[in-house]
């Protein structure tokens, strides 16, 4: 298919700043994938920890221990799994419905995507926090309200910018030909629209994963997660509550932190490259 | 006095009469991503003060590249060598500060589209204004009264300042550009093919008008053209660009002569002269009985009307009758805005007729989605720009074979036996070396020759071109027409041809027809209608074509009125020189020209909407 061959020769552009954003990435989900085979339950039990609480590094465990006495460590690279499934999930739904929310909005006409459009301006103004906090609490704490507030409050961007990029290729003379050549909706999506899209759809998953990993960290330091599960933001919230700041147990605070900021980074750097190599969007001049 | 005056006077004090341009060794490349591109190449040109040169060379040649190199205006992917003097200046590497002083005071550019070259959302006034208040600190008082002379100078009405661009015509675009080009009393005015859009009337008011003002005044202008007679006719010198060099450069006579260059003699050669009958390729004998069965296409007493927010709505196509019958080329002429292209549009289903009927085959065509799916099979469209026709993202063979996709067609060789015969009857022989290659990779006769085969796939009967070689240069040009003319020859097909090229009409099509304001107002045989105009508006269309060392007459005045708002009567009544000479009156049929609207035209012809011609015809 046309969308494939093109990213397919875009990504032999990506630039050596994206390669490594794309190298962090590979290895931040190489070790989400492989944390049950590195980590046991025993090792995350609040109850039965197996250190004592507020250790500084030392051998036996290299990133001391958080509020409970569990390796910090470990609690960090079990936190990937859930910042990366949260991330990722929540951009599954932002895109998924942006983009199809922003080709319909830019390839049909009438009252119902005028309808369709004030719906994506209503859900644009809406504030993810506001929005987490009352999902969470009307529904039961875990990751399912957050996916869902991040996803809902992000698709309403993709979809503008997706809909803005529909109009620009249908305004086009070769999607005129392919009309008079007999093409009906479905045809003119697929092959002319999808494929003058899905670079855009590309950069901006990428740079959704990031913003919706801060998002699952934020709400979860707000308290708005399921404390049960072990991830960034609650180890961060919990550390907190603990005292851990004035206590001055930075190895504590450091290493979910950086976690959050490395691979923020890492996507919105790869997103970045991406936008360079396809040369969509305002790409930096080198 | 002028900062320009003054540079150009301490030229002079050292001994070395300076032109006001000079040119010298100028050489540009453009870096692109495969290879460098020479574009220009140790170009030498002067322009002194007072002098009209004419600068002449088909597309490609390098002409604009050189314009925006006068004023460094080239993107930065260009590298540039040589020299540019403009009013004593170096224009090459002289300071920003002194450039931006330069640009628009000492030579200012008249752009090839108007419509591009002004801003859509700022009124027109305000655009004229910009440059006067940027160089002369002046107040807005006297920027608005200077605009307003300078729109009074270009023959537009004061509210036109109020307008924004979308608002006026292509001609008053046109104007308005030019009074832009004149805000700040530049020394030099550089055009660059003004009146490339326009249709000959406009195209005669237009080069009178810029040349009054410009050389009237002391000025100097490079006038930019693809067209040597238009230059021969006002220009006081021509220079010969092909292929990014100056390969000849004379006085209009010199280098009309002949040219003793043989590019010169080449493009000299591609010219079509109408009326000249070894201008027509293979021209077949009309047939006196008129089409004999029923018309592969014909529309009947169409209408389509665009609805208009505000205002009154635009009958873009008002009653139109046209057959179309096998093995025949009609070509639809007319200005800009006379409604031939919606009237391809919806010929070819893209726009819903809001009055008359479409018949192909004789069988009505009904706006519902599998009519019109199989409507399109018979008829195709090929359009204008064939590099934006193409998806940039297909193959050569995905573009071809994308009609066959679409129709889910098996066809019996197998698809990619398919393409390569519909390309090879679009004239590209050894059709497999262009399956994997990409659009951007051919040159644009290449290119509306892939477009054509993939029209020609789903086997069409009739072909609708809009405006089919008006992007191309001379030898693309003929290749497209010598193929349309093959594929009436040798499989009967029929193409109606939309253009505002009389020349083009003249050189491949059977019959004519001219459109004026949604209606078609002439038809017939085309050496009849270019060859012995019956209508007062073909005749001026005509005689305002350009003829070498003649100066242009602009035949008609004014602009038409907006299909919005017809006048009552023969819609040419208020510009047509047959009623304002008098002429109309004086044989007693001037009344019904005012208040009687002419029929609608029969489908075929010949036949004229005037009521003078039909007078003249009775006597």
């Amino acid at each position: 298919m046309t969308a494939g061959r093109a990213m397919r020769r875009a990504a032999g552009r990506v630039d050596a700043r994206g390669r490594v954003a794309v190298a962090v990435i590979g290895a931040y989900l190489v070790l989400a994938i492989a944390a049950p085979l590195l980590i046991t339950p025993a090792d995350l039990s609040a109850v039965g920890a197996p250190g004592a609480p507020h250790l500084p590094p030392s051998a036996r465990f290299p990133l001391g221990t958080d509020v409970y006495g569990r390796s910090m460590l470990a609690v960090t690279v079990w936190g990937t799994r859930v910042s990366l499934t949260v991330g990722l999930s929540a951009t599954a739904v932002a895109i998924g419905v942006g983009a199809v929310a922003g080709i319909v909005a830019g390839h049909f006409r009438g009252r119902l995507v005028a309808v369709l459009m004030h719906v994506t301006d209503w859900f644009l103004a809406m504030p993810t926090l506001v929005l987490a906090a009352v999902l969470t609490g009307v529904l039961r704490p875990g990751a399912g309200p957050v996916v869902l507030a991040i996803g809902l409050t992000s698709w309403p961007a993709t979809a503008r910018l997706v809909r803005a990029q529909t109009l620009v290729v249908e305004a086009q003379p070769h999607v005129d030909r392919a009309k008079v050549l007999g093409a009906g909706h479905w045809h003119v999506i697929r092959h002319h629209v999808l494929a003058a899209v899905a670079p855009l759809i590309v950069v901006q998953a990428s740079l959704t994963v990031s913003a919706a990993v801060l998002t699952e960290a934020t709400l979860a330091f707000l308290g708005q997660a399921d404390p049960i599960v072990v991830s960034w933001g609650t180890t961060l919230q919990q550390a907190r509550d603990a005292g851990s700041v004035s206590a001055g147990h930075w190895w504590i605070l450091f290493p979910p932190g950086a976690a959050i900021v490395v691979l923020g980074l890492a996507f919105t750097e790869c997103g970045r490259a991406v936008q360079r190599a396809l040369r969509v969007g305002p790409w930096e001049h080198p | 006095m002028r900062p320009g005056g003054a540079a150009g006077a301490t030229g002079g004090a050292v001994g070395t009469p300076l032109n006001l341009l000079e040119v010298r060794g100028l050489t540009v490349t453009y870096l692109t991503q495969t290879a460098p591109l020479p574009t220009l190449d140790k170009v030498d040109l002067d322009v002194a003060t007072g002098e009209c040169v004419g600068l002449f060379g088909e597309s490609g040649a390098g002409k604009t590249t050189l314009a925006l190199a006068l004023l460094r205006l080239l993107p930065r992917t260009a590298t540039v060598s040589g020299s540019v003097h403009l009013d004593g200046v170096d224009v090459t590497n002289t300071t920003w500060g002194r450039l931006r002083a330069l640009r628009w005071k000492a030579a200012s550019i008249v752009f090839q589209g108007a419509t591009q070259a002004l801003n859509p959302v700022q009124r027109v006034g305000g655009q004229i204004e910009e440059p006067i208040l940027l160089h002369e600190r002046s107040s807005g008082t006297i920027a608005r009264s200077r605009a307003a002379a300078l729109l009074r100078q270009v023959g537009l009405p004061p509210a036109a300042a109020g307008a924004y661009p979308h608002e006026l015509s292509g001609g008053e675009r046109q104007r308005a550009l030019i009074a832009m080009a004149l805000a700040c009393d530049p020394r030099l005015v550089v055009a660059d093919e003004p009146t490339t859009a326009l249709d000959t009337v406009r195209q005669a008011q237009i080069l009178d008008l810029i040349t009054g003002l410009v050389t009237g005044h002391g000025r100097a202008m490079l006038l930019i053209s693809h067209d040597l007679r238009l230059l021969s006719s006002t220009c006081d010198r021509i220079a010969v660009m092909h292929a990014g060099r100056i390969v000849e450069e004379g006085t209009p006579a010199e280098v009309c002569a002949g040219g003793r260059h043989p590019q010169t003699r080449a493009l000299l050669t591609a010219h079509t002269r109408i009326r000249a009958l070894r201008h027509r390729h293979r021209p077949r004998p009309p047939s006196p009985a008129g089409h004999v069965g029923v018309p592969v296409l014909a529309a009947d007493d169409l209408v389509v009307i665009h609805p208009a927010r505000r205002g009154r709505n635009v009958r873009a196509v008002d009653g139109v009758r046209l057959d179309l019958a096998a093995g025949e080329i009609v070509a639809v002429v007319g200005e800009s805005g006379c409604g031939k292209t919606t009237l391809a549009r919806a010929l070819v289903g893209m726009h819903p007729p809001t009055g008359g009927e479409i018949r192909v085959d004789g069988v009505p065509l009904r706006p519902t989605g599998p009519w019109l799916r199989a409507h399109r099979r018979r008829v195709q469209l090929v359009l204008q720009d064939p590099g934006s026709a193409l998806d940039p993202r297909h193959t050569v063979y995905d573009a071809v074979a994308e009609g066959l996709r679409i129709h889910r067609l098996r066809p019996p060789g197998g698809e990619p036996a398919a393409v390569a015969a519909a390309l090879v009857r679009a004239g590209l022989q050894a059709p497999e070396t262009f399956f994997g290659r990409y659009p951007q990779e051919l040159s644009g006769g290449l290119r509306q020759r892939v477009v054509i085969a993939g029209a020609l796939i789903l086997q069409p009967r009739v072909l609708i071109a809009d405006e089919p070689v008006s992007s191309l240069d001379a030898a693309a040009r003929a290749d497209v027409l010598t193929l349309l003319l093959d594929l009436r020859d040798r499989s009967g097909l029929a193409a109606l041809v939309i253009s505002h090229d009389l020349e083009l009409a003249w050189s491949i099509a059977d019959r004519v027809a001219v459109m004026y304001l949604g209606r078609i107002i002439e038809v017939g045989p085309a050496q009849q209608v270019l060859g012995s105009p019956a209508h007062p508006y073909t005749a001026a269309l005509l005689a305002a074509m350009p003829q070498p060392f003649t100066p242009l007459a602009a035949t008609l005045d004014g602009e038409p009125p907006r299909t919005s708002s017809l006048p009552g009567g023969c819609r040419f009544h208020p510009r047509c020189p047959v009623l304002l000479t008098g002429t109309a009156d004086a044989a007693g049929i001037g009344h019904a020209c005012r208040t009687v609207e002419p029929e609608p035209l029969p489908a075929v012809g010949p036949a004229v909407a005037c009521h003078y011609a039909a007078a003249e015809h009775r006597s």
